[in-house]
């Protein structure tokens, strides 16, 4: 196994200098990080820890006609975020579910993204509420529709030395419905066999995210007129491909997934009546 | 002021330390000089071990040295509480997935883990014998190395260790109106201490000292010594406390493989398992229950023909024990009249199971409640009076010869019935179960104990107890306090030091409280005989004229508090009163289990469920468990156990379940993917009430308990679901998914019967 | 020095230093430099809590966390709560019988104070949603449930 090294940077240009190395890997709150290391899944010679970069943003702020949450932002802050919790509670409980109260001080929704299991809990609901990412190279940056930034299990788009320094939500004007739908092992803490995101508009449109059911988090939409029948749930559901795991089967998660996907639909139309 | 006397929930010994962090727990015990020790297992279950190369190991910083099968005697010693068959280490094979086979000594666990990450395996994945099916099989390879069975075993050319046939009465000749067949499965699951196992090992004194987190310290030092060769005198066992056992802290495991590394190294080591290497450790012995069970259209149980297959695993360690006790008793606590019991214990490339908390009881409670409960549906009984119809009242035999039921179950069952609420409407959606459970305690044994009273009449009480939790420090406080009128504040216990401790024989079958708690009131009652003698002497009076009460001394018209009665009899020079305690239960060497049991456990739990039909997702709404324990020594004590036992109950109900791949690994290896109950998990509302009848054999009538909370969790809640959904489920755990499923094919099975009726 | 971390950090209201590999935890840190064995190792990886410190006002599974990332922090272990002597909380755990082996109480505890701090009149739901990180085996959870709220009843002030 390869000396670790620890390093702290203060700037984005030197955090990410140091990214550019084959065997470095980048550390924000740990918690996916320091398991994987341990189970030698990871094998880095250099930790480069992101929370004292002060050009990636610690905060939540409301800018214009978006939510944006700072790279460095914890979970948390998220949970007990008000405009979060106003204007996008299926993300505020999506991560109020991300492991425990101990786990949620250091997670951050950034790193979540990036270790982009498919499981990610918080992925759902952001790819329901069209959520980008703003990245950060060299000198210079883009930003990327969450829709665009999983590539399978544990991939993402992000280029060597590339980091996230923020990710940011739309503020539709007017109110919007939503619900977010999880199944689990146990009711403790657990990783989700099946999540499932659903954002509903006064025009009709309805935007669903998946997690756990496929390669990646997956995005599907529709109206809710035209989810009527079972033929129409089977279209939306067709993006996604449930596996057998340790945790669930697939059968189950399917029969899960038009359960939850109905229920999901009714609440988010039910908040958007009560909210308009 | 806190009431302290038996009976009262007098505030917990050590409760202190424990709430402070101040406790020391074997792994915080520093130790000067020590190395490391990180094992090296493979990632397989079954493999043949070709070459072990340490060579990149030895080099890495730190590491002093790597030890394998090759360092180690030829042939390799073995040990094991029934069977002596396991080894220090593996030496060509693995036998489970875990199995180590190189041991690296460094001067920390960075640098040993980092060694161990460098020793090189060169190993063949051998077919394997995973499940029940597989070690039943004629052609499945052999677990047991050939030459460690018996020549004239009947059984060596198969997996099946032993074979045990239990029964009285003729179940073929007993006609029936109803019978029922079927098989149920318990799960794997692991004990999942917090503490996970800590072993160190130092030679001391022309011989070794241990601290281990063992719940039995000598038997440990008993196998050390017959491995090491040495003196039992020369062998001595640190038991601190250990951080949760439930019997996968009871027998030796890697003791002695720390030992002889720290004999050849002349220093110090220890080695610290990690969470994962708990569970590929310890486990429950898992089993198929097949019976099949008549009855009468009045619902009485005729007879019981059962078929039990238990996976003991690589190493039988104490599971032929778990099986043998566990099916004597498969009628559980009913009056039957014919009963047959085939048992078989096999063995596989598993880890090795062990002791668990209910002993095999809980897998025998799943088959026989469950069997109870279908009978009730088809004879439309109520599930309460089926059991209040079949239970042995007191002073009836349960096994015909052996020790009648020593309670009133019928009592604990009506008692958990009215808390559930047996009678009242049951919501739609929800769904109710009852079950009983039974565990036999300890049939033979023994526990000494040194009571002190020290010259300013402090007490130092040395008894060789365990306390894992339950509150073992606690109670035999109480009993010194109660009896010999010395308070809690002024009394000590030392324990866990097998050089300074005389002998108890285990922490197990919820035996200490009868036992140890025993063996201190012989001590107590022999220190006041001393104390009253030696007072008649210095008053130159006869005993008879001597009046001791709890506190006080009357002697010759004055009366002592025992710091002055203690000072006036030795006067200037000082002394003790010292007493030997002593139980014993010298078993019955005729009797198939050794003797009977000592007491029975009984417990019964009932419990209320809200089913969301849709997902198979259910809610705990209500759990009542009655435990039988006929004097409580310390009230908040035993209900914390009996509590506690619900929740790990929970755990097999519920969620637990090893699961292994066809290379016999372990796939949710780790608290990842291995869930246990959490907050937020425990039912809505529970319930623990204690009998209190007076009717055992321990101080004040005591039983024992710990263990009864557990015994029946399955098979009510199962009841429960199968009333909220028409589904039978006859596997565990019961997941959301489990119950998903029955409900599917119990839908489906609807349908074409009203299809095929339509 | 690469592969070394010097780590200067306030424990229990002690300023500390020490240096470590870069790899050490922070709990094995605190148990094997510091000298603080009560934090505990069970899991390793954040699903059992057993090793629950407050760094920087937070509960957090020190078992997740490298050394270097806690240069400057203020920590808070088992030893720190209480200091010597038991909170109202502490006190509560034992008269409340939410106390068996034991091994899960010093997250339990910690985790616990770090919850009162942030809601310091929780109801059922907040206790069991603020210590759903910490395991116990002994399934001790409704006594420690009912000693974090005896403690809250007790009294106001903790003096």
């Amino acid at each position: 196994m390869t000396v670790l090294d620890y390093q702290r940077p203060r700037s984005l240009s030197e955090a990410m200098e140091l990214l550019l190395h084959d065997d470095a890997v980048a550390l924000a709150g740990g918690t996916d990080l320091m398991v994987a290391i341990r189970h030698r899944a990871v094998d880095p010679a250099v930790v480069v820890d992101l929370k004292s970069v002060e050009d990636i943003r610690d905060d939540i702020a409301v800018e214009e006609d978006r939510l944006v949450i700072g790279g460095r932002v914890v979970m948390s802050r998220l949970v007990s975020h008000d405009v979060v919790n106003e204007q996008f509670p299926a993300l505020a409980s999506a991560a109020a579910v991300v492991g425990s109260v101990q786990i949620r001080n250091r997670a951050t929704l950034a790193g979540n993204l990036c270790n982009a299991s498919p499981a990610a809990d918080t992925a759902p609901a952001l790819l329901a509420q069209s959520a980008w990412l703003t990245l950060a190279s060299g000198d210079s940056g883009r930003t990327v529709p969450l829709s665009d930034f999983f590539l399978g299990p544990g991939a993402t788009i992000l280029d060597r030395g590339e980091v996230v320094t923020s990710v940011e939500v739309p503020i539709t004007k007017g109110p919007v419905g939503s619900a977010f739908a999880r199944v689990t092992r146990r009711r403790g803490v657990d990783l989700a066999s099946v999540s499932l995101a659903c954002v509903v508009e006064p025009s009709g449109r309805a935007r669903f995210g998946f997690g756990a059911v496929g390669p990646t988090p997956l995005l599907a939409e529709s109206t809710v007129e035209d989810l009527a029948t079972d033929d129409d749930f089977e279209r939306l559901l067709s993006v996604t491909s449930p596996i057998s795991d340790v945790r669930a089967g697939a059968d189950y998660r399917g029969a899960m997934l038009r359960v939850h996907v109905r229920r999901a639909l009714e609440a988010a139309v039910r908040q958007l009546r009560a909210r308009s | 002021m806190t009431e302290r006397g038996v009976g009262t929930s007098a505030p917990r010994v050590g409760g202190f330390e424990r709430v402070t962090g101040a406790q020391m727990f074997t792994a915080d015990i520093a130790q000067d000089d020590l190395l490391h020790v990180a094992l090296v297992h493979l990632d397989c279950g079954r493999a043949a071990i070709e070459s072990i190369d340490v060579s990149a190991a030895e080099e890495v910083d730190g590491v002093v040295r790597v030890f394998t099968g090759a360092d180690f005697p030829n042939p390799m010693p073995r040990f094991g509480p029934r069977f002596m068959d396991r080894p220090v280490i593996a030496t060509t094979e693995t036998k489970f997935h875990g199995d180590p086979v190189a041991a690296v000594v460094a001067v920390s666990r960075e640098s040993a883990t980092e060694g161990a990450a460098e020793v090189t395996v060169t190993y063949a994945e051998l077919p394997g014998v995973y499940s029940i099916d597989q070690a039943l099989a004629p052609a499945s390879p052999l677990v047991v190395d050939a030459d460690i069975r018996p020549s004239d075993d009947p059984l060596t050319a198969t997996n099946i260790r032993q074979i045990w046939e239990w029964g009285w009465g003729d179940v073929d000749s007993t006609k029936a109106d109803l019978v029922l067949e079927d098989t149920y499965e318990f799960p794997m699951v692991t004990h999942f201490s917090i503490e996970p196992h800590v072993f160190v090992a130092a030679p001391e004194a022309g011989g070794v000292a241990v601290w281990s987190s063992i719940q039995h310290p000598y038997i440990l030092q008993k196998t050390l010594a017959d491995l090491l060769g040495l003196p039992i005198a020369k062998v001595r066992i640190h038991a601190p406390d250990p951080g949760g056992g439930f019997g996968g802290k009871g027998y030796p495991k890697y003791e002695p493989l720390v030992a002889m590394v720290a004999l050849e190294l002349g220093r110090p080591v220890r080695l610290v398992l990690t969470l994962e290497e708990t569970f590929q450790a310890v486990r429950r012995t898992n089993a198929r229950l097949h019976f099949r069970t008549g009855f009468s259209d009045e619902g009485r149980l005729l007879f019981i023909d059962a078929v039990n297959d238990f996976l003991m695993g690589a190493y039988a360690d104490i599971a032929p024990r778990v099986i043998s006790k566990s099916s004597y008793f498969a009628a559980g606590p009913y009056k039957v009249g014919a009963v047959r019991a085939k048992v078989r214990g096999l063995m596989s490339h598993t880890t090795p199971s062990t002791a668990f908390r209910g002993f095999g009881a809980p897998q025998i409670a799943w088959a026989i409640e469950s069997q109870i409960d279908a009978a009730a549906r088809a004879l439309g009984i109520d599930a309460v009076d089926i059991r209040l119809h079949n239970l042995a009242a007191r002073g009836e035999e349960i096994v015909p010869g052996d020790k009648p039921a020593d309670g009133d179950w019928a009592q604990s069952v009506r008692i958990a019935a009215e808390k559930l609420g047996w009678s009242q409407p049951l919501p739609p959606g929800h769904g109710r179960g009852i079950a009983v459970g039974l565990k036999a305690s300890a049939t033979a044994g023994s526990s000494y104990c040194i009571l002190r009273i020290l010259p300013d009449g402090s007490v130092a009480l040395v008894a060789g107890t365990s306390d894992m939790g339950q509150g073992a420090r606690t109670i035999l406080t109480q009993l010194v306090s109660e009896n010999l009128g010395v308070p809690a504040e002024q009394v000590t216990l030392v324990m866990g030091d097998t050089a300074v401790v005389p002998f108890d024989y285990s922490t197990s079958a919820s035996r200490s409280t009868v036992f140890m708690g025993s063996a201190v009131v012989d001590a107590c009652r022999k220190a006041i005989d001393d104390l009253v003698s030696r007072a008649a002497g210095a008053h130159g009076v006869e005993t008879g004229e001597v009046a001791f009460t709890p506190g006080q001394v009357a002697v010759a018209g004055d009366t002592y508090t025992i710091p002055e009665i203690v000072a006036k009899i030795f006067g200037a020079v000082p002394g003790e009163i010292i007493a030997v305690g002593t139980q014993r239960g010298e078993g019955d060497a005729g009797h198939a289990l050794g003797g009977p049991a000592a007491f029975y456990e009984f417990s019964c739990t009932a419990s209320e469920v809200a089913v969301d039909i849709e997902t198979g997702d259910y809610e705990l709404v209500k759990h009542v468990t009655v435990a039988d324990v006929g004097k409580a020594i310390n009230r908040q004590h035993v209900e914390m156990q009996d509590e506690g036992a619900a929740v790990m109950g929970l755990g097999h109900t519920l969620m637990e379940q090893l699961l292994l791949d066809e290379h016999g690994r372990i796939r949710n290896l780790g608290a990842l993917d291995y869930r246990i109950p959490t907050f937020k998990d425990v039912p809505k509302s529970m319930t623990s009430v204690l009998v209190e009848n007076g009717d055992g054999p321990g101080p004040g009538g005591s039983k024992g308990s710990g263990e009864g909370g557990l015994l029946a969790t399955s098979p009510a809640i199962a009841a429960a679901v199968t009333q909220a959904t028409g589904a039978v489920i006859t596997d565990l755990p019961l997941s959301p998914e489990r119950v998903w499923q029955a409900i599917q094919v119990s839908k489906h099975y609807e349908e074409r019967h009203d299809s095929e009726d339509g | 020095m690469t592969g070394v971390s010097t780590v200067r950090l306030t424990v229990n209201g002690t300023r500390r230093s020490v240096t470590v590999p870069s790899s050490m935890t922070l709990l094995e840190m605190v148990r094997s430099r510091l000298g603080l064995t009560g934090s505990k190792e069970c899991c390793s990886e954040g699903e059992c809590g057993a090793c629950t410190m407050i760094v920087d006002g937070e509960p957090v599974n020190s078992c997740l966390i490298l050394g270097g990332e806690v240069d400057g922090a203020v920590i808070t272990t088992i030893e720190g709560i209480g200091n010597g002597g038991m909170t109202r909380l502490q006190e509560s755990f034992l008269t409340a019988g939410a106390v068996q082996c034991g091994f899960c109480i010093p997250g339990m505890v910690v985790a616990a104070s770090a919850l009162l701090e942030r809601i310091p009149d929780p109801t059922i739901a907040d206790i069991q949603e603020g210590l759903s990180g910490n395991l116990c085996r002994c399934g001790g959870y409704s006594r420690i449930c009912a000693a974090v709220i005896s403690s809250v009843s007790r009294g106001d002030t903790d003096d």
